[in-house]
């Protein structure tokens, strides 16, 4: 299979692969496309990955059991957040592949997918670790949990 | 300008999006100390035309100011 050529300025940079779902994330499929993909760099596979799977919570933050978790977002802003910080975090990595959630959710679906790839473990797990973080703090997302019928949001995240 | 409120501070004020008179010198502050149920200032961020800002940051008239509440993603 003939090589994908990228410009040399492009090639040094990562390639970031970033968005935002409004219907249910698969995120074994979404690995297996993204790997397909890097097969097809100069140079084959980078050695190092590392990937990251959230899922919905069964219990709520009181401990009572979950009917459903609602994700708000705000528009453009949330998308050019990611994509900054996406920039930032991998300066190191070769490819990066971020799905996340909005909208409406049960326990057990897949929130958010993080994917690294690179050189090294170090850099694989590093990136991915701070992508990971910015997601949590720093890129417009909230969440409200569903008990009862009666919507919760949450104010902050959960213990690393 | 625009005034945006997400999440729980939409759903305290009653409203998500608002046009606000613009005046000079007018603040983000300005803005949150006029609101009617403002949460604590320390829990809340300033996003203006989708960019991380400070309080006293000086506001343009075309400018897209949100109030973002705690962020819970990922």
């Amino acid at each position: 299979m003939e090589a994908e050529r990228r410009d040399p300025v492009e090639a040094t940079l990562p390639r970031l692969d970033l968005q935002l779902l409004t219907t249910s994330l698969d995120p074994l499929a979404c690995l297996a496309a993204w790997q397909r993909q890097l097969a097809d760099l100069p140079g084959g596979m980078p050695a190092a990955e590392a990937h990251f799977i959230g899922r919905v919570r069964g219990v709520s933050g009181q401990g009572l059991p979950l009917e459903a978790l609602e994700l708000e977002h705000y528009p453009a802003m949330a998308e050019r957040r990611l994509q900054e910080l996406a920039l930032v975090t991998a300066q190191e990595a070769t490819a990066v592949l971020v799905r996340h959630r909005i909208g409406q959710l049960r326990p057990g679906d897949a929130i958010v997918l993080v994917a690294v790839a690179a050189d090294r473990r170090g850099p694989a797990q590093r990136c991915g670790q701070a992508l990971l973080e910015g997601l949590k703090h720093d890129v417009p997302f909230w969440k409200r949990e569903w008990v009862n019928g009666v919507g919760t949001w949450v104010e902050g995240n959960t213990p690393l | 300008m625009r005034v945006l409120l997400f999440a729980g501070l939409r759903e305290r004020a009653g409203w998500g999006e608002r046009s606000w008179p613009h005046s000079a010198g007018l603040t983000p502050h300005q803005i949150w100390s006029q609101l009617p149920t403002p949460a604590p200032a320390h829990s809340v961020r300033v996003a203006i035309n989708h960019s991380f800002a400070s309080f006293d940051t000086p506001l343009n008239p075309n400018d897209e100011l949100a109030f973002l509440p705690p962020i819970s993603g990922g």
